[in-house]
């Protein structure tokens, strides 16, 4: 009852916030908030739980359930959503549409806790659907924005696709084993042939990859940074991006009995890692940078939870959620008092003016980058070291790559942004950008009444797990790291082999390769000759910028090609020449020919068909009349 | 008893209205409102009484018998509840006309669902065109349309009526809708007797390739009368299918199947990428209704019982918003004075309430999970495939997939980028404009969580 409560509470809010928006005015920032906070400590005193609710369909059950990985998840939504609440108090003021941002926030929370708590496939699906409804409507939350309103349709409809996807998924499973509950699904996998199993996890996995930005659905997630710095941390970054990890972690029994499933998965993560990261090293806007480093990073846990080192995976989204909603908060701060400028071109020396901004940031990018003690170094290294266990060589390879481009990348971001002079007055021509027609930014904040705190405490209270949350998963073989224990009898260990190279050689070198990326950032960007030069430096590197990587390898530009332009041709071939001349033109033909009728058209559209038609109603009229009295004579 | 109050008190009353001596907009909207209401609780209560009278003895037994069945029930519940909501959006010279010709609607829709008799239901199939016809000829801008709904309609209906003769003289008697105790025609006549109902049906639906007089005759018709008639009248042929075609011919129909799924995947795909083309909002809908009504057929062609109840799902759903859509975008026409997507725009800043609306009927309809037209699509795909069709499901998922692209193109292109200024100020929805639509969506997000409040009086 209290887990319905939770899920209630925060969609209470957003019904109060939407209803009243008007009314409430600043205090939806606050209602919104508590609400999300209530449902942080009711999640956390049931602790775990089962609670069967209503029959959705005759033989369909709907219920909810809190279990180890659903408990995980629902405290970071909670959690980490309530810390993101406070700080858009602060962000978001003085927007005119202040209760509306508040009302989608919380319709997120409950979306996104339907997803994690239910205990059947239609649940999931509804809450996957919703999360998606919540997205797109904050992506396009300034929609006077034409390129809002286009990121937002483009993450909608990729996401249907992915919905679509787990729509197959369900029919294949409902009609093998009758029932919408994970426990039916999971006991019957074993029966299940390899074929099926594969098809289930294929179709499962295509929602997966749309929800976490997994090539090839990958392309929206940039574009998603149209929404305000908030959305994009708790949304885009911390939770529901990485519900395609959840799906995954949660379907273990279905992966862990198809080994070809797991090598599907594991190759889309890791290929995600690296072309992500690839493309995050070659971004401007600072938004874009971590938005790109957030798919790179999903691909990790993808990967980890795809192979089987569920543990690993989930752990990486655990300490992802800190450190990411960490950096997009504090890039948030840098976005609102440069009044919404993202272009890292025209930031620099930052360091001096916002010091809390860079402290965050710094140490955000410490533990994304993996350095040893940071809580990113912990999570990260179990899923490459996982992958050498499980099997996967060219996985772990490509992991460690992977590691030192993010370091370079995440430390190109620190040392433009923070170090050397400000750039901000400089015209953007000089340093190589151009700007289409300044699109009108949203609103200016008008008043501000808010204070201050509500956006300095989330981005410095995140910074302690940040630091610190890592030391959950340290452990060893006789000696079980926390984390481990209270995942135990929530997966299996899975088949593991001794690895070759043992994990603290691992460990060390994965570090060298960061320390390489960190080097290489350091010199591109840190050195003297660089800062002083700044300008001139960064003009170049945007002008010789590789086409393929500016354009994400023309993915985006292949799936216009092939779908849309596809979908719109036959849209107007159907519509603009086959309605009107094939099928329009044959049903008047075999109507002329079998009944007279065309000449009825005919003399219709000269005027003089209301005759026969005349005629036609006087014959029926007269066939019933026959009837009638025919019927009543007898 | 309360069956031929309902299909009477419609009728009677569309007729008195005309006795309203001068164009009183409010007095004939409001008695319209009184009658459409009382005709949304008689709808609720009623559930099993029937009437009936005895009309022919030759050459076959019919009778005017009137009764709800399980699937009419909720039909009439749809009818009631979307002509409530017609009666109120009303706001069209001479409303006391569109008004009566509602209730006229109303009356001979509530005369076709609620009919246990194929006489009684071929009559009142050509009656519903009249209201229809009247309105495009008086409110529609080229009467060719009227023209083309009415030979085209009636053209069916012509096969239909021979096809119910045919029966009453092979079996003695018309009055089998709804009998459990008639088992099905078995007679070499049979075939084509079926195929007399299955092109009325077609027709009315419409389905590929039948249905080239229904995109014109939506866009000519005005909102409130198209979303009756797209909402319910379309159910017409459906509901034809489900309780004459596949009840009392039950191993002909099976045979037939095979056409069926083709044309309705057909008109499926069909509708959905023309849709994603058109420039007139309201040509949108009506190709988008194009494709969800094959939906249902495929659910009845498939024959599978978790796809017919997915059907009935999805008949209740679709009625529901595609009748919000059309009466708002009646809103959206009589505020902005155009149907082209390309001259709308911002609706969202000036207009909250009017795009609250507008959102929640467009996400229904490209099947946004929590919304009933989700429910009812998710339960055809899942019982279409477990049918043996796992092909049509997955070109179902491609028209899933565009619906969600052009609904998005509709509502966005409708409400959100700059607002526009070249058209001066515009009010939102009244709270009278806004209770049309009320119960409607509320219908939808209740049928959404719980489709088995649908399901529920399953015998």
């Amino acid at each position: 009852m209290m887990l319905l409560l939770a899920l209630v509470v925060p969609l209470a809010g957003a019904a109060l916030c939407w209803a009243f928006g008007p009314v409430l005015r600043s205090t939806a920032g606050w209602l919104a908030t508590v609400a999300v906070a209530i449902s942080f400590v009711l999640v956390l005193l049931t602790g775990s739980g089962h609670a069967a609710l209503f029959s959705w369909m005759p033989g369909f059950d709907f219920g909810l359930m809190l279990d180890r990985l659903s408990l995980l998840w629902a405290l970071i939504i909670t959690g980490v959503g309530f810390l993101i609440h406070l700080y858009s108090i602060g962000y978001m003021d003085g927007d005119r549409a202040f209760a509306r941002f508040f009302a989608y926030m919380n319709f997120f929370i409950f979306a996104m806790l339907l997803l994690v708590l239910s205990d059947n496939w239609i649940g999931l699906l509804v809450g996957w659907g919703l999360v998606g409804l919540a997205s797109y409507f904050l992506i396009g939350f300034w929609f006077e924005r034409r390129s809002a309103v286009a990121a937002a349709q483009k993450a909608f409809v990729i996401n249907v696709v992915g919905d679509v996807g787990m729509m197959f998924a369900i029919f294949l499973i409902v009609a093998n084993v009758h029932s919408i509950s994970f426990s039916d699904a999971f006991s019957a996998a074993s029966s299940f042939s390899p074929a099926l199993l594969y098809a289930i996890c294929f179709a499962l996995f295509i929602g997966a990859a749309a929800k976490s930005a997994q090539v090839p659905l990958q392309t929206w997630l940039p574009d998603a940074m149209e929404g305000p710095t908030p959305v994009s941390a708790l949304i885009h970054a911390a939770t529901m991006v990485t519900a395609g990890v959840y799906l995954v972690a949660r379907c273990a029994p279905l992966w862990d009995q198809s080994p070809s499933a797991q090598m599907l998965v594991g190759t889309i993560g890791a290929l995600t890692a690296v072309s992500a990261a690839i493309l995050g090293a070659v971004q401007w806007d600072i938004k874009r940078i971590l938005a790109y480093s957030t798919m790179s990073q999903i691909g990790y846990m993808i990967m980890g939870v795809g192979i089987g080192a569920y543990a690993g995976g989930i752990a990486h989204f655990f300490t992802h959620a800190f450190f990411k909603a960490q950096l997009f908060l504090a890039s948030g701060l840098i976005i609102h008092a440069l009044r919404n400028e993202q272009d890292v071109r025209l930031m620099g020396g930052l360091a001096k003016r916002m010091p809390l901004a860079f402290w965050a940031t710094l140490t955000g990018v410490l533990a994304i980058s993996g350095i040893p003690g940071f809580s990113g170094f912990f999570s990260k290294d179990q899923i490459i070291a996982g992958a050498l266990a499980h099997g996967h060589p060219w996985m772990y390879a490509v992991g460690i790559a992977t590691a030192g481009i993010t370091a370079y990348y995440m430390f190109r971001l620190l040392f433009i942004t923070f170090l050397g002079e400000y750039r901000g007055n400089v015209d953007p021509a000089q340093l190589g950008i151009k700007r289409e027609v300044q699109s009108s930014v949203a609103q200016e904040p008008e008043h501000h009444r808010a204070p201050a705190w509500v956006m300095g405490l989330p981005v410095a209270v995140l910074i302690a797990p940040t630091i610190a949350v890592g030391w959950l998963l340290f452990g060893s073989s006789r000696a079980p790291s926390p984390w481990s224990r209270f995942f135990a009898e929530q997966f299996s260990p899975g088949l593991t082999s001794a690895p070759a190279i043992p994990e603290s050689l691992t460990t060390i070198i994965t570090f060298c390769v960061v320390l390489l990326g960190i080097a290489i950032a350091a010199l591109r960007y840190a050195t003297q000759p660089a800062r002083t030069n700044a300008v001139a430096r960064l003009r170049a590197e945007t002008e010789r910028m590789p086409k393929v990587l500016v354009n994400a390898y023309y993915v985006d530009a292949l799936i216009d090609l092939v779908f849309v332009k596809t979908a719109r041709f036959l849209g107007a071939l159907f519509g603009r020449v086959v309605d009107p001349h094939v099928v329009d033109a044959a049903v008047r033909e075999s109507a002329a020919s079998a009944q007279g009728l065309g000449s009825l058209v005919r003399e219709l559209q000269s005027g003089l068909v209301r005759a026969y038609a005349f005629v036609i109603a006087i014959g029926v009229g007269c066939f019933l009349i026959y009837y009638l009295v025919s019927g009543v004579g007898h | 008893m309360l069956a031929l109050v309902i299909v009477l008190l419609p009728l009677v009353a569309g007729a008195l209205l005309f006795l309203v001596p001068r164009d009183d907009a409010r007095l004939s909207k409001s008695v319209g409102a009184l009658v459409a209401a009382t005709l949304v609780v008689l709808a609720f209560i009623e559930r099993s009484q029937s009437w009936t009278w005895r009309w022919l003895t030759h050459p076959f037994i019919a009778n005017i018998h009137f009764g709800p069945t399980y699937l009419s029930y909720w039909l009439v519940v749809l009818l009631t509840l979307c002509t409530f909501g017609a009666v109120l959006s009303t706001n069209v010279s001479r409303t006391r006309s569109m008004v009566a010709a509602l209730l006229l609607l109303e009356g001979t829709m509530a005369g076709l669902f609620l009919a246990r008799d194929l006489l009684v239901f071929a009559l009142f199939w050509d009656a519903m065109l009249l209201p229809v016809f009247f309105a495009l000829l008086s409110w529609g801008e080229n009467p060719a349309t009227a023209w083309r709904f009415f030979i085209y309609n009636f053209a069916g209906g012509l096969l239909l009526l021979l096809a119910v003769a045919a029966f009453g003289a092979l079996t003695g008697t018309t009055d089998v809708i709804g009998n459990p105790a008639y088992h099905g025609i078995v007679s070499p006549w049979a075939p084509w007797i079926l195929a007399g109902f299955a092109v009325a049906f077609l027709v009315k639906t419409p389905v590929w390739p039948l249905h080239t007089w229904m995109p014109p005759t939506y866009e000519a018709t005005p909102a409130p009368m198209v979303a009756v008639v797209s909402a319910v009248q379309s159910k017409a042929g459906l509901y034809g299918f489900l309780a004459i075609a596949l009840a009392l011919f039950p191993s002909y129909f099976s045979a037939e199947v095979p056409v069926l799924v083709i044309l309705a995947v057909i008109s499926l795909l069909y509708g959905a990428f023309i849709a994603l083309v058109q420039q007139n909002v309201k040509l949108i809908v009506a190709y988008s209704s194009l494709s969800h009504l094959g939906l249902i057929l495929l659910a009845i062609a498939s024959l599978d019982p978790i796809a017919l109840r997915g059907a009935l799902v999805y008949i209740v759903a679709h009625g529901l918003f595609s009748a919000t859509l059309f009466i708002v975008l009646g809103y959206v026409e009589e505020r902005e004075a155009t149907r082209s997507l390309a001259h709308l725009g911002g609706l969202g800043w000036t207009n909250p309430r009017l795009t609250g609306a507008f959102c929640v009927a467009a996400l229904a309809a490209l099947g946004l999970p929590g919304l009933a037209g989700f429910a009812g699509e998710l339960v055809i795909l899942i019982g279409v495939y477990q049918g043996g069709y796992a092909w049509a499901v997955i070109l179902a998922l491609v028209a899933i997939v565009t619906a969600a692209a052009y609904m998005l193109r509709l509502l966005q292109g409708a409400t959100q980028g700059p607002v526009r200024t070249d058209i001066p100020m515009r009010r939102d929805l009244t709270w009278l404009e806004g209770a049309a639509v009320a119960p409607l969506l509320f219908a939808l997000l209740y049928f959404g969580v719980y489709p088995n409040a649908l399901l529920g009086l399953h015998p």
